[in-house]
């Protein structure tokens, strides 16, 4: 008889272990502890033992009842706790309220760059007319009327002697007519040519600089550039200065840069020669400080530009030079 | 230039590798765009010898069966060449052979016959452009025999781009003397040697010059009894590498000479010279001419002709002409060797439209010093190629010959100017090698006398590029120009924007680039009146399309393409801007005006459906809301917003001026349906503002002054309002500030309703006012009368009631 009531918490005790919900937790209290429950029921059954084995079986069937009771309390207690998890759960990996963000084009962002690391230099930027002068487009920078250097760029006329500016050049000579040296400027903008095709657009996007002081040597020219390079495209860029004219410098020299998609081996991009074209530049020709009266004995200095589709087609590895100019999101959004 | 790496070794010994002198030729300013092995596909091609030819048995059109002897046995070959006959010698490609362009020689059958391999022409092996017939090689040529090693023709292309400044390299002799500069080597000069006959030139011909501005010097010499036939496989060979077609013999050597030594010339037949004689004189105007391509050009002053006794026969250093041409009767050949002035060339071929080989080199200027040696090097070639007798002597008029400038030159100078340290015998030597005469006086100072070909050289600052260059820019030392403060600011615009690009990113704007080119129809899509300065186009003269033929007077057009690029790919909730100059037609001898604007456009829906919100289309508040947080960035929140005279592209219910102490910076609204129609955008509704950059230049960034931080409680009141549906919120506001006064210190509307108990023409606006004094803590009594008394005005002025609850 007492195994049997020890049987019976054993039993009960288990079974509360498995039960994980509050409806098991009320069908365990019905049988157990309920009225009619095992326990209850067996309680009564003490009154039907011999009067002096009565107290120590009451003593062990209440200490029965208080442990099943303690235990169906904790269980029911874990259950809520359980509960109360479950249904509080967050999940963070929903997506948040997102403020959306929107995007700089990418001709900014590297037109940006490269005016930072310039006027890190020195050079103080500055802007002009997009619709020019021939004068300042052409003439002054030593490119006269029937010059065969003109076939170089096609050029949209306004008028006989207007025209959108091919190349942002003319601000060299805008400046020096307006200060005398020392000069350091870097000169953004855009640039037209009457051009369009697969690898060209009619407008695109320059940076042009100029620097005059006294003493300046196309080793200094050599120098600027250089650090521009490995400032833009990593120190471990190699680059190479090349002999090229251009009307308004003297020496001039175009600068390449090995080609950042093959690494030198060879491409499409760099048509097998490993090297990509990246700047022109040169020493100022001392004809066109005569249009603005610098004296060549005294002052000399240098001049660069470049095309900033080409340097953002680089740079970000982008195929197609019309992408910067047809506006479309899924472009737009990546920069 | 495209030029036969064989042909420059005949002037110049090579003793590098074809990748070597590419980089050497490209580092040098020469730049070797691309570069080609030539003949080198041709290693399975051997000598045929053809031992019998018989008719094919089953065609109709003319084919024959060949035995052909290719050194490995005798094959029958199938071939149609009209040429083919016994003993020939034919180069034959074997099955297995690949020929340029790619074809695979296989053993076949043609109409029932075998035939194993094929022979070929000219053209079929990419030599030359001809396909007469079969190559005829060297009749004691061994069959079997290599053909690239019978003809020379291990050899490459180099495409050399010539920068203008160099016309001296525009010919095979240029690049070789640049190559022996540049390596150190001989430059061996062409060979010139011929037997002249006994009728001196002067009695057969003669040369005036009525224009010895534009034709500075003239020569001419002759050859009698010449017989017109192709050139040899040698000439057509190496004009068809450069781009030229071959002609006859005598048409081919003026080619020849012109790429070989950079001189142009022109081969006249002599007995179709009225009186036998040239004279050099200015077109007239209206003078028409026929060029040798058989199209007739009006002329004016500015062309220069080359004439006989009556008539014009050529277009002096652009094209010959058809009455004066070498024709398959020719017999006396007169051969012009000239200068020409280049900007004379360069006017008249531009003003025709002729660009030729001639005018590419006349226009950059040749050696005037080679005139004469390019035309005894074509009589030679004229006289052996095509026969004849060289007459006696040449002619060469020559008025005031050229004289070669003398450069004073400081090796410190220059070393100061290119950063370096070479000596003086260094720099002598550089400029020795490259033709010129160097005269020292001292280890520092010459004198130097550039060759006449280098008309790009007249200063020191030339003679310093060539020791750059010859020195090579990679050897010239890397340092730094000294650093200078600079006190001056970058200007205004750079900084407005990048700030006005700043804070529309915040805000959730894509930042596009339009083309500053739009089309004038424009100007109609927008629904501008004809004297709207939206019309005021500044137009191109020569523009690509009509699509982008004037330059931009509002950025609208270019938002509304990217709008139209979006919605080609179905992306139709867009928020877009653009920040970029305008163009302004100012008539009068003055440049355009030029000015920022700045605008932005949103379609589609503002907010887009979540698992937070649900869907909702952009309206006129979320336009104005991105302004309002733009113009706040920018210090100007005390923008207005009023009705008034807008654009016509706006929806009038729809459209607000936007304006600062009574001065209009733009304009905001929806756009009219019409107009989103026109720009092929149908079913949207698009919002957009515009703003003008210069005023935002004046205004923006106002100075900002520290306002102490309230001290005292403030006293909050609601109010909610019935009034008029044409009652502006702003008046309301502006009451409510002006009746507050120094108490006031807020007021902002939060709640509107219609619909309801309120009247179809009413709406409810709730408006919580903050009260608040400087100076104490304000009592609720106060507060009452003043609020009572704002509300008792409102209703006077504006026939606002309040609501009831």
């Amino acid at each position: 008889m007492m195994d049997g009531i020890l049987d019976l918490q054993k039993k009960a005790l288990e079974e509360l272990d498995t039960i994980h919900d509050r409806n098991g937790l009320e069908t365990f209290r019905i049988a157990y502890l309920g009225k009619k429950g095992l326990v209850t029921t067996w309680m009564k059954k003490l009154s039907a033992l011999a009067p002096e084995r009565r107290p120590e079986a009451g003593r062990l069937a209440n200490q029965v009842k208080m442990n099943v009771t303690r235990c169906y309390e904790e269980a029911k207690e874990r259950i809520a706790l359980q509960k109360e998890k479950v249904e509080s759960f967050l999940d963070v990996t929903l997506p948040g309220r997102r403020f959306a963000r929107g995007s700089v084009h990418p001709i900014t962002k590297v037109t940006q760059e490269i005016c930072r690391i310039f006027v890190k230099m020195g050079f103080r930027i500055v802007e002009g007319p997009e619709v020019e002068w021939d004068y300042y487009n052409f003439e002054a920078l030593n490119i006269p009327k029937d010059h065969p250097a003109r076939d170089m760029q096609d050029t949209f006329y306004v008028s006989d002697n207007v025209v959108l500016r091919t190349h942002t050049s003319p601000m060299e000579v805008r400046v020096m007519e307006s200060q005398t040296p020392p000069v350091r400027i870097i000169a953004p903008g855009k640039v037209y040519r009457r051009d369009s095709d697969v690898t060209h657009t009619p407008m695109f996007h320059q940076v042009e600089g100029l620097l005059v002081d006294k003493g300046i040597s196309f080793s200094d020219l050599k120098g600027t550039l250089t650090s521009f390079v490995h400032q833009m495209f990593g120190y471990e860029t190699a680059l190479r200065f090349r002999p090229s004219f251009f009307p308004f410098t003297e020496p001039s020299a175009e600068v390449d840069i090995r080609c950042v998609i093959c690494k030198g081996k060879g491409c499409r991009t760099c048509s097998n020669t490993g090297w990509l074209e990246i700047l022109g530049s040169g020493m100022n020709d001392p004809a066109i400080y005569k249009f603005v009266g610098y004296d060549p004995e005294v002052y000399s200095g240098f001049a660069f530009g470049m095309g900033i589709e080409r340097v953002a087609m680089l740079k970000y590895g982008i195929d197609d030079i019309q992408l910067f100019y047809k506006n479309d999101m899924r472009f737009l959004r990546q920069f | 230039m495209r030029v036969s790496l064989n042909w420059l070794k005949d002037f110049v010994d090579l003793e590098m590798s074809v990748d070597d002198l590419g980089e050497v030729l490209t580092m040098a300013g020469l730049e070797v765009e691309s570069r080609e092995p030539l003949g080198g596909s041709l290693q399975d091609v051997v000598a045929g010898k053809i031992v019998s030819v018989r008719s094919h048995p089953s065609s109709e059109k003319a084919l024959f069966l060949c035995d052909v002897d290719s050194g490995h046995g005798i094959f029958q070959v199938v071939c149609g060449a009209p040429n083919v006959e016994v003993g020939m010698v034919a180069p034959i490609a074997l099955p297995g052979a690949t020929l340029p362009g790619g074809l695979k020689v296989k053993e076949s059958r043609i109409r029932g016959e075998m035939s194993v391999g094929m022979l070929l022409a000219e053209d079929e092996m990419g030599l030359t452009d001809d396909h007469m017939g079969l190559m005829v090689l060297p009749a004691d040529l061994a069959p079997g025999a290599s053909v690239v090693d019978a003809l020379c023709l291990d050899d490459s292309a180099f495409e050399i781009a010539i920068t203008p400044n160099r016309a001296d390299c525009a010919s095979v002799i240029g690049i070789a003397r640049e190559i022996a500069a540049l390596t150190g080597q001989s430059l061996r000069r062409p060979h010139i040697r011929f037997k002249e006959g006994d009728r001196p030139i002067n009695s057969l011909t003669s040369v005036t010059i009525n224009d010895p501005g534009g034709c500075p010097r003239y020569a001419a010499g002759m050859v009698l009894g010449v017989e017109l036939k192709p050139s040899p496989f040698w000439i057509r060979y190496r004009l068809f590498i450069s781009g030229i077609r071959a002609i006859s013999n005598v048409v081919d050597v003026t080619n020849y000479v012109l790429l070989e030594l950079g001189q142009p010339l022109h081969a006249f037949d002599y007995d179709r010279l009225v009186e036998n004689r040239i004279v050099v004189r200015r077109a007239k105007k209206g003078e028409s001419f026929t060029t040798l391509d058989g199209k007739t050009h009006s002329l004016n002053s500015e062309n220069l002709l080359i004439c006989d006794a009556q008539r014009a026969v050529a277009l002096a250093g652009i094209m010959g002409g058809l009455n004066s041409e070498i024709y398959q009767g020719s017999k006396n050949v007169l051969v012009e060797s000239a200068f020409f002035d280049p900007v004379t060339i360069r006017r008249g071929s531009k003003a025709l439209g002729i660009s030729t080989e001639a005018s590419y080199r006349f226009e950059r200027g040749i050696d005037i010093e080679g005139v004469v040696a390019a035309l005894k090097r074509s009589l030679m070639l004229m006289s052996d190629l095509a026969g004849g007798e060289v007459v006696n002597g040449i002619i060469d008029n020559y008025p005031s010959p050229h004289h070669r400038p003398l450069i004073e030159f400081s090796a410190d100078k220059t070393n100061r100017f290119l950063g370096t340290t070479l000596s003086g015998g260094t720099m002598a030597r550089y400029l020795s090698a490259l033709g010129m005469e160097v005269e020292r006086e001292d280890e520092n100072t010459f004198q130097v006398k550039p060759p006449a070909f280098r008309v790009d050289i007249t200063r020191d600052w030339d003679l310093m590029e060539e020791i750059a260059r010859l020195e090579g820019y990679q050897r010239i030392p890397v340092t730094f120009p000294p650093i200078r403060a600079s006190e001056e600011l970058d200007p205004p615009e750079i900084f407005l924007g990048d700030k006005v690009r700043a804070l529309m990113v915040e805000m959730g704007f894509a930042e596009v680039i339009s083309y500053s080119f739009i089309s004038p129809e424009c100007a109609d899509r927008l629904q501008t009146p004809k004297e709207s300065p939206v019309r005021s186009f500044v137009g191109l003269l020569n523009p690509l399309t009509v699509e982008q033929s004037v330059m931009r007077t509002t950025l609208i057009p270019g938002l509304m393409a990217a709008l139209g690029t979006n919605f080609a790919y179905g992306e139709k909730d867009l928020k877009c801007f653009e920040w970029g100059r305008l163009f302004l037609a100012q008539g009068g001898e003055q440049l355009p005006g030029e000015k920022y604007a700045f605008a932005a456009v949103m379609s589609g829906l503002a907010i887009r459906k979540t698992w937070h919100s649900e869907e909702r289309p952009v309206d006129f508040y979320d336009i104005k809301g991105a302004l309002e947080g733009f113009l706040d960035g920018l210090g100007l929140s005390s923008c207005a917003f009023k009705r008034g005279q807008t654009p016509p592209w706006y929806r009038p219910q729809a459209a607000a001026l936007v304006t600062l102490k009574g001065i209009v910076l733009g304009t905001v609204g929806e756009l009219a349906k019409e107009v989103v129609k026109s720009f092929d955008l149908d079913e949207t509704r698009v919002f957009a503002f515009e703003l003008d950059g210069s005023l935002l230049l004046d205004h923006a960034f106002p100075e900002t002054f520290f306002k102490p931080l309230a001290k005292f409680p403030a006293a909050i009141r609601d109010v909610s309002l019935v009034v008029g549906k044409d009652v502006e919120c702003d008046g309301i506001q502006k009451i409510i500030e002006r009746e507050g006064g120094e108490l006031l210190e807020s007021v902002s509307l939060f709640d509107l309703y219609e619909g309801g108990k309120i009247g179809p023409a009413e709406k409810a606006l709730a408006f919580r006012i903050c009260y608040r004094s400087k100076e104490t803590t304000l009592e609720g009594r106060d507060i009452n009368v003043l609020h009572e008394r704002i509300i008792g005005k409102l209703g006077k002025e504006t026939g606002a009631r309040l609501r009831e609850s």
